[in-house]
């Protein structure tokens, strides 16, 4: 039976025109690898931020080790023994390895920090997980994979009784990968309890013993990992969504309509091998697959944020070569990212800057937009997207997640572009506005536009697109033309698992 | 990557020893270009490198704090006025007001320090950019400074006349007439304010090698995010940190102020500037989180040198000094910036 | 309500009333203004501080763009001393065959204001390029043209001290025009003109866009490094200005005291005024009221006669009261009251 030491119940937490999480159970064992498994805006990060005193609960009840628990921040969540590896590591990179695993509380002698100690210890510690490394040299020297290992070390020489390894696989090869599995298992052994978060189904399957799927800030469901097959774990992450979309019909593409956009292996290190893909005008191609199969870098490289290195693009049939963002916009091209803090939202510019901004820049810095102008734009689309904001005057800072991707999508829409490209643009944002957002971008469609829309939405991927393709590990696993029928959805999920054929 | 043994070259190439080894490089080089030109006008006596010990004891002595202040990845501008209201504290307090100057200094200990904690209580508790904050500091001192005298005061006192003009001499052999005679003439002499430099530094090594106090300041100039998250005490450690920069720019005042033996407000204005970029030929970096005391160390002499062969020189007008300063600030400026991006690239 | 508490302008101006006020007070005819007919100008205190401003204002204007984007420029004091020393030095080209000053210039006098003005631009490009292209942080990369400015101007004049009696340039900051002393108007129109290229082009938006979040501002398509090069240049040049202005005062190169500080007012005219020091949304109307500000501080320094030394503190002090204000902390605890008080009276707490 399973010695349960963490035990999470009916967490609901809410943010302003969002329900993040609701009524979702979570329960861990002592020396169990539990997986949390979930689309981003599953709620997974959600869960595990009120877990290490980041988010308050609304409601819910969290039991660790027997007594009732809120920690109310992150100092107070390692003091009870719960511990995080982050994806973004946090450690000090310009300190030793050695000095990162024990700063704060280093041995001391004699009134000195006692270094040949420290050294002794941390490299024994590392040892033990198979790192054999000059503990004495700056952490920043070692690749991310050392990196998470000393972070675990740390958690581990801290005495954690809960270990939660945040996506510590996406910037790892095989081998280290195998290496980290070593020191999982190793804890395992010793009795700790690990919550593994992560989108790499067959890691999931190598290495935990339980798993749990999240989607939509619900709970779908608490499996054991022997029990359950790749194709009904994916089915449970994006498979049949319970709401329903207005009837939407997918986009008529005349026949001899021109190729707008073609990529022929274009790639970069780092990013993507190898794409070719094709689009014509008015037509509506989308892109299928988890998170961290090469979907927006595909699109990063389509619009110029990453140059690429290899492969050639065309653009209405001449070939081009797009160096930044900047020359993309020129040429008619928009692209709304995914990461819309880091990429997305200038927080401290009203919402009419933010949505004149892209037009703005093609323009110029000395062709200024008349205010006036300015004013209808931004009421044009607050009103076509259903942007909640008082007027066009407010921070898009304040607003909500929601609110602010309505944003970044009408600066995009207002460039009036040839080529727009979508990473997942209705993540975060509520059902109506979702169909809202399709409608608007068919609509765009049947006026010439060709739209790239990456997206995880299975339901709405079929019903509105004219040819999906899926990608899988970096490349893409298979295209599929349409009209699209009953067993589409089925077969895209074949592929996703990697069961299907491929094209 | 089983990396047990490693080698003196492997310990070199750790990109924090790179900046150091330039630091001492570059002085190395322009040392023996000095050497080369004015080794006969007594360039390289052991005098003239003891005269770059006194001359500058004031700025090493104040740069110890700087260095851990910029280390914690903060900065603070008002080093040279605190250390000018210490000189004017002894001056009118003992030539005015008749006290002790040893319990002038005392005071100005409690003024300096107390402002220090105020500065970084500014910078940590109400998020003031530390430049902002300091340059109120710098201002407020400054001011004080005019407000007790416009004009300079001069100091006589025995025991502090004493303490200025304490030296110990150190005696060498010299050769006459060709080993006949094989005499010892004084050649050079140490005296307080070196020996204050010298302690300064051991004790600022002491700090930042051997106590947690010090490892936390790395950590925090390193990334405060992180050295949060950690459980360091992050917001006590920077407030302390300006604390005691503040001791250290009174210890540069006193110093100073022996040397030159009065007090005036106008005295040091831009001592700022050049504490800062010794700090940066030295090796520290003013993003934070990198930085050695024997670097700054190194970094004051190289520093000190450039004057020294203005003066042995005689003909270039002093302000090719600045310039090349500044070509030396640049140099290491863009260095500094090569190796930290070419370290970001280069992993394991 | 809450919002014109939030405001840091407010507190700005409250600050400067305050001090005008107590200037009055001790001194009632602090506020008059009258008419000197021999020279064509007004005269008074007022004038006089707006006048005396003129130098730091125009810096500022720069300094609250280069703030704007996230940086800093403490070359411009250098900058400052390199438009005197070089003005100074092409009016007396000929120094060593008429070793005495008289009314002409050597140089024609356009070419003089062309020349300081091209330099110190160039000055600014020097920051630009490195902080744009080679990715340094702007305190680090100005700070080598503020130590080796200096002895850029010095060795400009091989470290001597020229002196001239050339009108034109004497009118710089000692004519009049519209009855206005000569520095406000070259001020107002520095303003203006700073203020309808950031307003009335894209300009404005882009620095304040790249300021606050240059990552979305690229995929925006916006060229952050234009944008940050002109910045800097921009406040070379304005800098340049300054120094005219401020050796026609002297009728000489300073290349010692010209400009000294001057990188510290300015800054604190920028933080005075609203801008924050981490970049975004700049206010040219505060940085302005803030450089007014420092100089009325002064001014009522030397009007009741406190020894001038002693403006520092007086500066330090205001300085810290309006920091102290504006941080957040204190602005947030005094919106709150703002927001409790209306919500007790029943009404909408969102401003």
């Amino acid at each position: 039976m399973r010695d349960i030491i963490l035990s999470m119940k009916g967490i609901e937490i809410a943010f302003p025109g969002v329900k993040a999480l609701n009524k979702v159970d979570f329960s861990l064992a002592k020396g169990e690898v539990h997986a949390l498994l979930g689309e981003n805006g599953a709620g997974k990060s959600t869960l595990i931020k009120c877990l290490t005193g980041v988010n308050h609960k609304d409601a819910g009840t969290i039991v660790y080790k027997g007594k009732e628990i809120n920690p109310s921040s992150p100092q107070e969540a390692i003091e009870l023994g719960i511990s995080t590896v982050f994806q973004e590591i946090n450690l000090c990179q310009n300190l030793s390895v050695s000095e990162n695993i024990f700063i704060g509380r280093q041995p001391m002698r004699a009134g000195r920090v006692f270094w040949k100690e420290i050294n002794r210890r941390a490299s024994e510690i590392l040892e033990r997980f198979d790192v054999h490394i000059d503990v004495t040299r700056p952490l920043q020297h070692y690749s991310t994979a050392i990196q998470q290992i000393v972070s675990i070390a740390r958690a581990v020489d801290i005495k954690a009784d809960v270990l939660i390894l945040d996506e510590p696989t996406s910037s790892l090869d095989e081998n280290e990968v195998e290496r980290l599995f070593g020191v999982v298992r190793e804890l395992k052994r010793a009795g700790m309890g690990i919550i593994f978060i992560t989108h790499f189904l067959d890691q999931v399957f190598e290495i935990s013993d339980r798993i749990t799927v999240l989607r939509n800030g619900n709970l779908v469901g608490e499996y054991a990992a022997d029990e359950i097959t790749k194709l009904e774990l994916v089915t449970a992450m994006i498979g049949k969504d319970m709401i329903k979309i207005f009837d939407l019909k997918p986009p008529t593409v005349a026949e001899g309509a021109d190729v707008m956009l073609a990529a022929d292996r274009l790639g970069a290190p780092g990013a993507i091998d190898e794409i070719s893909l094709t689009v014509k005008k008015g037509e509506m191609i989308r892109f299928a697959g988890l998170l961290g199969s090469g979907r927006t870098e595909t699109a990063q490289l389509l619009f110029g944020v990453v140059k690429p290195t290899h492969g050639q693009m065309t653009l209405k049939g001449k070939p081009t070569v797009v160096k930044s963002p900047s020359d993309a916009i020129g040429k008619n091209m928009a692209f709304c990212p995914e990461d819309r803090k880091r990429d997305g939202i200038i927080g401290d510019l009203t919402v009419r800057e933010n949505i004149m901004l892209a037009l703005q820049s093609r323009r110029g810095m000395l062709k200024p937009i008349p205010r006036q102008e300015q004013q209808e734009l931004a009421e044009k689309y607050i009103k076509m997207l259903g942007i909640a904001t008082p007027d066009a005057e407010k921070k898009v800072g304040e607003l909500s997640g929601g609110n602010q991707q309505k944003v970044i999508l009408a600066r995009w829409m207002a460039t009036d572009p040839e080529v727009l490209i979508l990473d997942e643009p209705t993540r975060g944002i509520d059902v109506g506005a979702k169909a809202e957002i399709q409608r608007l971008t068919l609509e765009l469609c049947a006026n010439g536009v060709s739209v790239v829309f990456i997206s995880s939405e299975l339901e709405e991927v079929i019903r509105c697109s004219n040819r999906i393709l899926i990608m899988r590990d970096g490349k893409k696993a298979g295209e599929l033309d349409g009209p699209f029928g009953e067993h589409t959805q089925s077969d895209i999920l074949k592929i996703i698992a990697g069961e299907g054929a491929s094209a | 990557m089983c990396v047990h043994k490693r080698s003196v070259f492997a310990k070199l190439s750790n990109p924090k020893y790179i900046m150091v080894l330039a630091t001492i490089g570059i002085f190395l080089v322009i040392y023996l270009a000095g050497a080369l030109a004015y080794g006969g006008k007594g360039f390289t006596s052991v005098r003239t490198f003891l005269n770059l010990f006194i001359d500058n004891a004031y700025i090493g002595v104040s740069a110890v704090g700087m260095t851990m202040v910029l280390i914690a990845g903060g900065i603070d501008l008002s080093v040279g006025a605190v250390a000018a209201l210490t000189g004017m504290f002894i001056a009118y307090g003992n030539s005015v007001l008749g006290i002790d100057p040893f319990l002038c200094i005392a005071a100005a200990l409690v003024v300096g320090v107390s402002l220090g904690l105020l500065m970084g209580a500014m910078i940590q508790y109400l998020n003031v950019p530390p430049f902002i904050a300091t340059l109120t500091g710098m201002f407020l001192a400054r001011g004080s400074t005019a407000l007790i005298s416009a004009e300079s005061i001069g100091i006589s006192h025995p025991a502090f006349d004493a303490l200025a003009k304490w030296k110990v001499v150190l005696y060498a052999p010299s050769f006459e007439n060709g080993f006949e005679w094989v005499k010892v003439k004084p050649t050079a002499f140490i005296n307080f304010y070196v020996l204050l430099f010298v302690f300064m530094i051991l004790l600022g090594t002491y700090l930042l090698q051997a106590t947690r106090f010090g490892r936390n300041v790395y950590a925090i100039g390193g990334n405060e995010q992180s050295a949060k998250l950690m459980g360091l005490p992050v917001a006590r450690t920077k407030v302390l940190v300006y604390g005691f920069n503040g001791l250290c720019s009174v210890l540069a005042g006193v110093a100073y102020t022996l040397y030159v033996k009065s007090g005036w407000c106008q005295s040091l204005s831009d001592m700022q500037l050049d504490v800062i970029s010794s700090a940066v030929i030295g090796g520290t970096l003013l993003t934070g989180g990198v930085g050695y005391m024997f670097g700054t160390f190194c970094g004051v002499l190289l520093k000190s040198l450039i004057p020294a062969l203005i003066t042995f020189n005689g003909n270039l007008l002093s302000w090719w000094g600045k310039i090349a300063t500044g070509a030396l600030l640049l140099l290491f400026i863009v260095l500094q910036r090569v190796v930290v991006a070419s370290s970001d690239k280069k992993k394991h | 309500m809450e919002r014109i508490i939030r405001s840091k302008l407010t507190w700005a101006a409250v600050a400067e009333l305050l001090i005008l006020l107590v200037c009055l007070i001790i001194r009632p005819d602090f506020f008059s203004i009258s008419y000197q007919p021999q020279n064509g100008v007004l005269y008074g205190s007022l004038i006089d501080i707006l006048n005396r401003s003129a130098e730091i204002t125009i810096i500022a204007m720069g300094m609250t763009l280069v703030i704007a984007t996230g940086g800093t420029d403490l070359s411009v004091g250098a900058s400052v001393a390199v438009a005197g020393a070089l003005a100074l030095r092409l009016m007396r080209w000929d120094i060593y065959a008429y070793p005495t000053p008289g009314d002409w210039s050597i140089t024609p006098f356009p070419l003089v204001i062309l020349a300081s003005l091209v330099v110190c631009a160039l000055m600014g490009a020097f920051n630009g390029f490195l902080v744009s292209r080679l990715k340094i942080q702007p305190i680090i990369a100005t700070l080598i043209l503020m130590v080796a400015g200096r002895g850029i101007a010095q060795i400009i004049t091989t470290g001597k001290q020229f002196t001239i009696l050339y009108s034109p340039y004497k009118f710089i900051s000692q004519g009049s025009l519209l009855f206005l002393p000569a520095p406000i108007v070259i001020m107002a129109v520095v303003v203006a003109a700073v203020a309808l290229f950031t307003r009335k082009t894209a300009f404005g938006l882009f620095v304040e866009s790249v300021g606050v979040n240059p990552s979305a501002s690229r995929v925006s398509g916006l060229n952050s490094k234009r944008v940050v090069l002109l910045v800097y240049t921009l406040t070379a040049f304005l800098a340049g200005i300054s120094g005219l202005i401020y050796s026609s005062r002297i009728m000489s190169n300073d290349s010692n005291n010209a400009g000294k500080d001057y990188e510290l007012d300015a800054i604190l005219s920028v933080v005075i005024g609203g801008t924050s020091m981490s970049g975004g949304k700049f206010n040219l109307a505060g940085t302005v009221m803030g450089s007014i500000i420092i100089r009325t501080i002064i001014t009522f320094v030397y009007y009741f006669s406190i020894a001038a030394e002693a403006t520092m503190a007086f500066k330090a002090l205001i300085v810290a009261v309006v920091i102290v204000l504006q941080s957040e902390p204190v602005r947030a605890r005094l919106a709150k009251r703002s927001q409790m008080r209306t919500a007790m009276k029943g009404g909408d707490v969102r401003a």
